[in-house]
């Protein structure tokens, strides 16, 4: 449960689809608001109060895109997330050119959703308070940024540079559930759905170096949303 | 039709104003080359004679006019004429034809023409000047010489000449009008065809075909017939797509539907949550489905400014390092020989890695376990290979070019539905790579390649 409540304001035209986001938000503890139009959501956003922006790409008054441009161009830093029906690479790539802090394509999973709006936010925060860390701990996991070394109960591990950075990605989201295409995104750059189990195989294979030779259990599957660098279970 | 109309018209004039100038410009050069300043001479010369003769009967009369021509005769040249006619034609004094049609003409200046049938006055041309003295003429000038009758011919030639030239426009703007419109209607009717929902029509284009080049009509045919290639390959496409949709859709639909039923009538909490999941996963390949085809029909209209130079080297590199674990996972052997020279090339790299992603896909679902993937750039006759080759059963030589052309039909023993599709779409991209797909052996196992030109 987030400490201050988040505002988040829902640009979406389909009733049914701001309802369902609407609900399923407030559930997750945010405060929501929503509204029909580019256009007001535009003058809604204007007023900053706004801890994130989720808005549709295809809006009456204004699309998406328009809208999210005006509101960068009037000086308002509100995280967006766009979400929408165009889903092929070259839409979500524009989506991302246009100014937009995520892209997520209709139909979606709400775990797929809520993990992105947590990552969101984590980002956020931290861009506040802490700045640039050079380390980052999870539990018994010790991980340098600096030298980009492993190391968990004062043991080093060996990682590869992608793995480095898909463990690197986990743990700046540590106790948060990151899903496999936000994984895509982030560490390979790609935006599409290759289809077979490529992230989980690459997971697995950071498991093993993680967890073997110990106790407890650190990346955990969360089923049909993704994974969770935690030392709870 | 009315622009048809006034197009081809536009078309005639042009060519009558064309043959007209280039005439014009070619006859005044003509005529500044032979023309001289003879005859010109001979009307200053003829006018002048003639003021003074008048004047001089105007002073002394008749008599004094005779007395005056007599003096200016010279008997030796029979050419001049001096003469006073009267109105009968007959000639009353001065020398010059016996009698002259002039009589019965108007008093003129100065005009060259025949002037008797009188003896040479019938055979030459004469340049003359008639006045009237009371119920007389008085009539001077000079039969022309050899000279200037040549160049009165060669100004009548020319006259003539434009004459003809004008025709001949006429006649070439018609023959050229005839021929646009002639050719233009061919390219017309193509497209009427067309737009009428016969896709298969296209202009007949020996021309082009015979000498290579072509004029523009040939390239305008050519052209056309391109676009309408492409646009039946698309309208077929688009029904293999849509037929393949549904195709597609149903058995996945159907498993989703019998899934969800079971989960319905499930009593017991821990398998009906398994149920759900597995709902959960259809319904993801449905939309995994749906992606893939939109993909499809997009890669073939991305504009080319999405393309942009990448380091094929790198690319090659990204997805071996994504794929090597997922292969050996599965319990095959993972290799990759990448040529380090390859140059920089004009790629949608995110495409280009989608399209070999799933060439990698039918190869692990073919290959079967203890095989080997190999994963290979290789650069030949300016053309970048970007190819996967496994170890499977591979695709008969004569199934190949079936194979490309409608993957997903002939693969009776594809176990996971959009397999086709995925083949479709790496065919797709190679195409907006301005590239192809090849199938070849791998003796045994398939060489799947996406060929991409190195340069362009």
């Amino acid at each position: 449960m987030p400490p201050v409540t988040r505002k988040i304001l829902i640009v979406e035209d389909d009733a049914s689809t701001a309802a369902y986001l609407a609900k399923g938000l407030s559930e997750g503890g945010y405060t929501v608001e929503t509204c029909g139009d580019g256009r007001d959501g535009l003058f809604l956003a204007s007023e900053g109060i706004f801890d994130l922006i989720i808005a549709d790409r295809m809006l009456p008054g204004l699309n998406g895109l328009a809208m999210l441009g005006a509101i960068r161009a009037a000086g308002v830093r509100t995280p967006t997330m766009i979400l929408s029906a165009l889903g092929t690479v070259d839409d979500r790539i524009d989506g991302l050119n246009a100014g937009a802090d995520d892209y997520l394509v209709k139909p979606f999973s709400f775990a797929e959703l809520t993990a992105r709006i947590d990552a969101i936010f984590r980002r956020v925060d931290r861009g506040v308070s802490e700045g640039q860390p050079t380390r980052l701990s999870v539990g018994d996991l010790e991980i340098d940024l600096l030298a980009r070394t492993v190391a968990r109960g004062g043991r080093p591990i060996q990682l590869g540079a992608r793995e480095f950075n898909l463990l690197e990605y986990l743990a700046r989201h540590a106790g948060q559930v990151v899903t496999r295409t936000m994984m895509l995104e982030k560490i390979w750059n790609y935006h599409f759905d290759p289809g077979s189990n490529v992230v989980d195989v690459h997971i697995g294979r950071l498991r093993r170096k993680l967890e073997d030779g110990f106790a407890a259990p650190i990346l955990h599957t969360v089923r049909g949303a993704g994974y969770r660098l935690s030392t709870e279970v | 039709m009315k622009l048809r109309l006034t197009f081809t018209t536009r078309i005639a004039l042009l060519a009558i104003a064309l043959a007209l100038t280039s005439n014009i410009v070619l006859v005044a050069f003509v005529w500044k080359l032979v023309h001289d300043d003879a005859i010109a001479a001979l009307r200053r010369d003829t006018i002048a004679e003639s003021d003074a003769l008048v004047a001089v009967y105007r002073t002394g009369g008749l008599a004094a006019l005779q007395r005056t021509i007599a003096e200016r005769r010279t008997p030796a040249d029979p050419a001049h004429i001096l003469a006073v006619i009267a109105p009968d034609g007959r000639r009353v004094a001065g020398s010059g034809p016996d009698f002259a049609h002039v009589a019965a003409l108007q008093p003129t200046l100065f005009e060259i023409g025949r002037m008797s049938d009188w003896q040479l006055w019938a055979e030459r041309e004469a340049g003359y000047a008639v006045r009237r003295i009371d119920a007389n003429r008085l009539v001077s000038g000079r039969l022309l010489d050899d000279w200037e009758q040549e160049q009165r011919g060669i100004e009548r030639a020319l006259l003539a000449a434009m004459a003809l030239s004008l025709a001949l426009g006429i006649g070439g703007g018609l023959v050229v009008t005839r021929y646009v419109g002639r050719r233009l209607n061919s390219v017309a009717d193509v497209i009427e065809g067309v737009a009428s929902g016969d896709l298969s029509r296209r202009v007949s284009n020996a021309a082009a075909d015979m000498v290579g080049s072509g004029d523009a009509f040939d390239r305008l045919a050519t052209r056309l017939n391109a676009m309408l290639d492409k646009t039946e390959r698309l309208m077929t496409e688009l029904r293999i797509v849509t037929d393949g949709l549904a195709h597609d859709l149903r058995s996945p639909l159907a498993r989703l539907r019998a899934k969800a039923e079971a989960a319905v009538l499930q009593a017991e909490p821990a398998q009906r949550e398994a149920a759900m999941g597995g709902l959960l996963i259809e319904t993801d390949l449905v939309m995994r489905i749906l992606s893939t085809m939109i993909e499809i029909t997009r890669a073939e209209s991305v504009p080319r400014d999405r393309l942009a130079p990448v380091d094929p080297v790198a690319l090659m590199e990204e997805i071996a390092e994504l794929y090597a674990p997922v292969v050996e996972d599965a319990g095959m052997r993972f290799e990759a020989v990448i040529d380090r020279g390859a140059p920089r090339l004009v790629l949608h790299r995110e495409l280009l890695t989608q399209a070999l992603a799933n060439l990698i896909d039918n190869a692990l679902r073919h290959a079967g376990e203890g095989g080997a993937i190999t994963l290979r750039l290789a650069l030949a006759d300016g053309e970048a290979r970007f190819q996967v080759e496994d170890r499977g059963p591979g695709i008969a030589e004569a199934d190949r070019a079936q194979a490309l052309r409608r993957f997903g039909r002939l693969d009776a023993a594809r176990s996971l539905p959009g397999a086709g599709l995925g083949m479709a779409l790496v065919e797709a991209v190679a195409r907006l790579h301005g590239g192809r797909v090849e199938l070849g052996d791998n003796a045994p196992g398939l060489v799947a390649a996406v060929v991409v030109p190195v340069s362009g």
